[in-house]
Parts: C-alpha cells; structure tokens; sequence
C-alpha cells in the first residue's frame, strides 16, 4: 500500500527536487563572474613564463646555459649569447619562446639551475597573430599585459 | 529471429556522428536499425588519434611524461603514476615511502574526480541535468588541491621518475581532510538524487547487460567487470605503490547491468575517500624522490606494468634498447577495449539504449584514441 | 643522486657503451623454469624456443604458427583467460623485423605471462580471436600501425587512421614527420600540415 501510494504522488521524484531546491539559496552559488572578479591561482600555477632579472640591477638572471631549450619536449625555446671576454662568461642576447606550442608542462622551470625561467601566474594569453605567441625576449621579461576592463 | 516476410521493416543504417552531444567526444557509431530496436553497431575512432606512441619513440623518458596525461585527459595523475611506476620498473628503483603516500592520495583523489566526471556526464546524457553541475562543483575542490600541489589542474604532470618533484605544500593535509569531510555527504546527494528515482531505475535497469564470463572473454576490466560480479581490483591482486597498507573493499555487483555499474562506481567513490583518509594520517617524513639518475638510460629489456585506472586496468608495456629515447612505449587503454564490447551490449536495445551504454563504459577518446 | 644505478638482475652486456665496439646490448633475461613450462614443453616441444624471465616478468618465445594453439592451450588448461595485449615491435634490422607480442594473464593463479614471436614482413599470423575475443580490435591495431595482417580476421582494416591511408607509422622507417600526403591534400584540401 505504502509503495503504490509513493508511487501515485511521486515521492521518488518529490525527494530529487527538494535537493534541487535546497541548492538554489545563494549560499551556494559558486559561479565566478569573470571578468569583474579574477580567479586567484596558486602560487605554483605553471602559467605564462617569466625571464626573471635581478631586483638590485635590473640584469637578467639567465646565463644562457641551454639547459631549458635541451629539457622542452616541443623544442621550442631557441637560447642565443655572446662570450664575454671580461668575465669569461655567456651573455644572453636573444630568448625566444614559442608560447603556441607550449604545452606549460613546467620541465624548462625544473631544469633551470638559476630559478631565471620561471611559469608565473598570468593565464591570459591571448593575442590576435599566430606571431603574437611567439615571445622574444622583452616579451618575457616583461609579461603579457592583458587588456583590463573598467565595469 | 524470425524469418523475414514482405511485412517487415528493412534495416535502416543511421550515423551517430562524431560529432554529438552524448558519444563523449569524436566517436563515430554506425547503427543498423531495425525500427527502434538496434540490430548491430560499428565504431569508427581514431578521430583523436595523435600518434602518441610514436612521439614516445622521439622523447626522452622524463620528456615523453606530459604527453601521457593527455591521453586520458580527464584523469591525467593516474596516467603519469602507471608511466613512471613503468620506467622506475625498468630502472629497478622504488619511489620512497613519502613519495608512495602522496601518489596514493593524488591518484585517488584522481579516482573520484573520473568517476564524478562520468556520473555528471552519464546522468545529463540520460536527461538529468543537475548532477552535472554538482559534480563541478566537487570537482573544483580537486582540482584546487591539484593547483596547489603541481601547478596544474587537468594536464598534472604531477609524479616524476622515481618520486614526486614538488614538495607537499604546506596545508595540504588540511585541504584534502576538509574535501574528504565535504564530499561524502555530497555523495548521499547524489545517491538521493538519483538511485531511487524511477526514472533512472527504468532507463539502467535491464540496459547492456554483460555477464563476467563475457567481460573476461572481452577483456573488460574497471567497474564494468566488477559490476558483474568478479571481485578483482588490480589494486588488490598486484598491489602497487603501497596499496597493500591500506584497508578499503571491493565493491561488486552480481548482473552486470547499466544500474550495477553505476552502483559500482558509487561505491568506489566512497572507498577512495576511505583510502585517502588512511593515508593522510600516516604520511611518512623522509625524501620524495628516489636514486635515479639525472639522464635516464635503463638497460635493455622491457616491463610490462599496469595499474588500475579509474577506467579499467591501464597498463604500460615500454622497451628500452639502453638509450635516453626508448623503443617502444605501447599502452594498454582501458577504454579502446571496453569500447569493444558495445556491439555486444547493444544487440536489441533501443537507440536511446545506446547513448546509456555508451555512457556506462565510460571512455574519454583521448585513450581510445591516443 | 647521479649515479648510476645497477640492474639487479642476471649478468650480461650493460646497455651500449661509446667507446670500444662492443656487441649490441641484449637483454638480460634469466631462464624461466615452472610447472607451467614443463607444461607447455610437453605440448609444444620443439616450438618453443625459449623461456625467459626479466625484472619478474615471464615470458616465451614460440614459433608464429604455434602461437594460436599455445593461447588455447593456456585459455583452456592454465587458466589464463584474459588477453591484456597484443602489440608489436619493429626491429628493421632483423631479417624478421617484427615482435609480436601477447600479454595474457590468468585470474585464478594472478599472474601475467608474454607469448612472444618473431614475424617476417608481409608474412600472415593467424588470428587470436577465436581464441580470445578481444584480439579483434587489437589486431587490427597492430594492422594498422604495423602492416602486420592477420589471417581469418574478421574485419583487417584499419582502425586509428583512416581507410585509405599508405604507409604503416609505428615502422621505423616512417619518420615522424612524415604524413601520407596524397590522402590530405585529396580529403582535406590543404598542402602539407607540417
């Protein structure tokens, strides 16, 4: 008797609703509204890469050792330099960096020894030619800038 | 089957194209109907084929590791821990303890995030659309402790050859403690939402029924085989990574059905937060990465290591020849080979049978494929 | 941390070397002695050459055309019901260039076991699905990366590529950049993809 009378007024189905209806108080909203609020990443997200220079003058900290070009699985960073002859060291001329075929598996960051390259945090990548992805190496000191919109 | 008279219907050939809202990515199935009742089905795939096994042979080992998660890219950890569990094989090295721990834990995290997956996309393609963003939503917390953990969320490249390369972060304990708490209710939501529903019971029951005699002649593993009633984990019978310390179930269910699998998988859901929660109590201080050398050249042989993935039983097979490229990585997918048992389960079912099934075997192409 | 590890098993070549010609590296493999291969040594006498162990994987290597009733005799007698894998390997050196590989495992006695043998190029293995049903889309796998056809299969065509494609990838001699470009400029239209 009990299960025809469930079966007559649906409690099977009246039991799903009211699940579906205790998620609709808007504590329980988890949507983000990109882009008026930003997603903070963490602190290890292997995002766009960084060439990073030393805070005190402003030179790179790169010393131009290949390690990064020879550990990516796409080839894809291509590392020039010049001896120095004062200091009888490389000097980093031109780092190039093609973010299209980067696949941010983070094996260039493990493998620098001088923490120079690094994957930050920045995820909008976007630009408008297929050449924009390709970074030189004032692209990558710099970061990508991407466009912020006033609401 | 009857003899055909002049009032039958003839066969009607319909394309389940690659593109479509329920074959779970680039499948092709060319259905042969006879009204509504399927009399035969063939699959078309390699729409995502990507040459992976060929890419391995031009990699080194360490370099080759983030292609392998984008096979089965909805569960990419378990990917990476069957690749390196292969090569350490072929080095002969062990991770250490607290490298074991964590892989445990992340992989089963890695579990529940597949299974949600599969739920919230099996539930949508029956008609309930509001699992779906439930599971999201848990998925989320995952993903955040994956973030956290390695930088990224769906493509991890969390382990490495003989260990883990980054360090536990500070609160990960906590946060993986705080998702088991949350998540098991969560679960019950679920199970409220759906498993008395008589709607889903109609729409599973009864639907592409595979006995365990044809799941072993088939060579189906995972929760299919387990939902028909062989009791047999690869997590029990060969364990690896330290399995053999924790204490969790297998659970079974006796007639193979669409329903069984979802009870199944449930289940498993349920007994991956029971693991996660030994582990994390017991992770061990100590190194995180084992001795293996800074260029990787095991010598000549091959292995043949498989884990059990939350699709079925995901084995890598790698050969060396004593270089740092290896000859030949080939991988086992667990989804290529349970896809082939849907000509099986479709004989007689109704078409909307056919995207309930399709959605009970749980492929992601990326592994049928590679 | 970089040293150099040793394999703990049998004694034999190390992996290649720069300097002097040494021979190529095989593997170290160990003999493999069971119940199950005074077994198969009693079936199949004198098609099987030998019974290897390496890192605690057993395996054997047999005659092409003994491989389908060894698989038999292994379903029926030994218990070994599941077929994991069929799969093969390119040694373009070798007079008889390819491996193929079955990896079978038993669910009563819980372990693994290789059936491996060796095949020349454009020879014609017999199928394994008779035997095991899973074989159908393996082989056809194997067929279509390979090139290796499998007589009595049901289905040989090609299964990852498509129908019309030349050439078989997984060869060592098809380079990875390398795409049947006939086939993309017909059903794709574009020039090359590289």
């Amino acid at each position: 008797m009990r299960k025809l009378l469930r079966k007559i007024f649906l409690v099977d189905l009246m039991q799903g609703l009211r699940v579906t209806f205790r998620n609709q108080s808007p504590k329980c909203i988890v949507t983000e509204q990109y882009p008026q609020e930003r997603p903070k990443v963490a602190e290890r997200y292997r995002g766009a890469p960084r060439l990073n220079t030393n805070p005190d003058n402003g030179e790179t900290l790169c010393i131009s050792c290949n390690l990064c070009a020879v550990a990516c699985p796409e080839h894809l960073i291509v590392v020039t330099s010049v001896r120095n002859e004062q200091t009888k060291r490389k000097d980093l001329t031109t780092f190039t960096y093609d973010l299209s075929r980067c696949m941010f598996c983070g094996l260039c960051e493990d493998a620098c020894p001088v923490d120079a390259l690094e994957l930050t945090q920045d995820f909008e990548l976007a630009s408008y030619t297929r050449e924009g992805a390709i970074w030189d190496r004032q692209m990558l000191e710099d970061g990508p800038k991407p466009a912020r919109y006033k609401f | 089957m009857a003899d055909s008279t002049f009032l039958d219907s003839t066969e009607l050939v319909l394309n389940m194209g690659p593109q479509h809202p329920s074959t779970h990515g680039v499948l092709r199935v060319i259905l042969k109907l006879d009204g509504e009742r399927v009399r035969g089905t063939e699959c078309v795939i390699g729409y995502l084929h990507r040459g992976v096994e060929k890419i391995a042979e031009n990699r080194t080992y360490q370099m080759f590791a983030p292609y392998v998660d984008r096979m089965d890219y909805v569960a990419s950890v378990s990917n990476g821990l069957g690749y390196c569990l292969a090569i350490e094989k072929l080095l002969n090295v062990e991770a250490p303890p607290r490298a074991q721990v964590a892989r445990v834990i992340l992989t089963e995290l890695n579990r529940i995030a597949s299974h949600l997956i599969w739920l919230g996309t099996h539930a949508l393609d029956i008609g309930a659309i509001t699992p779906l963003f439930y599971v999201f939503r848990e998925r989320e917390e995952i993903l955040n402790i994956y973030e956290n953990y390695c930088g990224a969320r769906l493509t991890t490249h969390a382990f490495r050859i003989g260990g883990l390369q980054y360090e536990l972060y500070d609160g990960f304990e906590e946060q993986v403690k705080a998702f088991c708490d949350m998540f098991l209710p969560k679960v019950d939501e679920y199970e409220e939402l759906l498993t008395g529903n008589r709607i889903w019971i109609e729409r599973l029951k009864g639907v592409g029924i595979l006995n365990g005699e044809e799941c072993k002649q088939y060579g189906v593993t995972g929760p299919m085989l387990r939902a028909a009633g062989v009791k047999w984990d690869l997590r029990k019978a060969q364990p690896y990574s330290g399995y053999e310390q924790y204490d969790f179930e297998i659970p079974t269910c006796e007639n193979g059905d669409t329903f069984d699998r979802y009870i199944v998988r449930m289940q498993e859901m349920r007994q991956s937060v029971r693991i996660i929660r030994q582990a994390v109590e017991k992770i061990p201080a100590g190194p995180i990465m084992g001795k293996v050398p800074k260029v990787i050249k095991p010598p000549v042989g091959e292995a043949y290591v498989s884990i059990e993935a939350p699709k079925g039983e995901l084995g890598y097979f790698v050969a060396s020849d004593g270089t740092t490229q290896p000859y030949r990585v080939r991988v086992r997918p667990p989804s290529f080979i349970n896809l082939q048992s849907l000509d099986r389960m479709c004989r007689g079912a109704l078409i909307a049978d056919v995207v309930a099934i399709i959605g009970t075997i749980d492929i992601v192409l990326g592994e049928v494929d590679r | 941390m970089p040293e150099e590890q040793k394999p703990e098993v049998k004694p034999a070549a190390p992996a290649g070397a720069p300097a002097a010609p040494k021979p190529a590296a095989v593997m170290a493999v160990a003999p493999w002695e069971s119940e199950l291969t005074r077994l198969l040594k009693d079936q199949f006498p004198d098609q099987i050459a030998e019974f290897s162990t390496y890192l605690g994987q057993n395996f054997l290597i047999a005659k092409v055309e003994a491989v389908v009733p060894i698989l038999e005799f292994l379903k029926l007698e030994a218990d070994f019901d599941y077929l994991v894998d069929v799969t093969a390997m390119d040694y373009p050196k070798r007079a008889e260039r390819f491996d193929l590989i079955y990896i079978l495992y038993s669910f009563a006695r819980n372990e693994r076991v290789r059936v491996k043998t060796v095949v020349a190029e454009g020879f014609k293995p017999a199928t394994a699905v008779g035997v095991h049903l899973t074989a159908n889309w393996l082989e056809r796998e194997v067929f279509d990366m390979f090139g290796i056809e499998f007589a009595g299969h049901p289905d040989m065509k090609r299964i990852l590529l498509p129908e019309e494609w030349e050439g078989y990838p997984l060869r060592k001699d098809y380079p990875i950049v390398k795409q049947d470009e006939r086939w993309v400029k017909e059903n794709l239209g574009i020039e090359s993809g590289q």
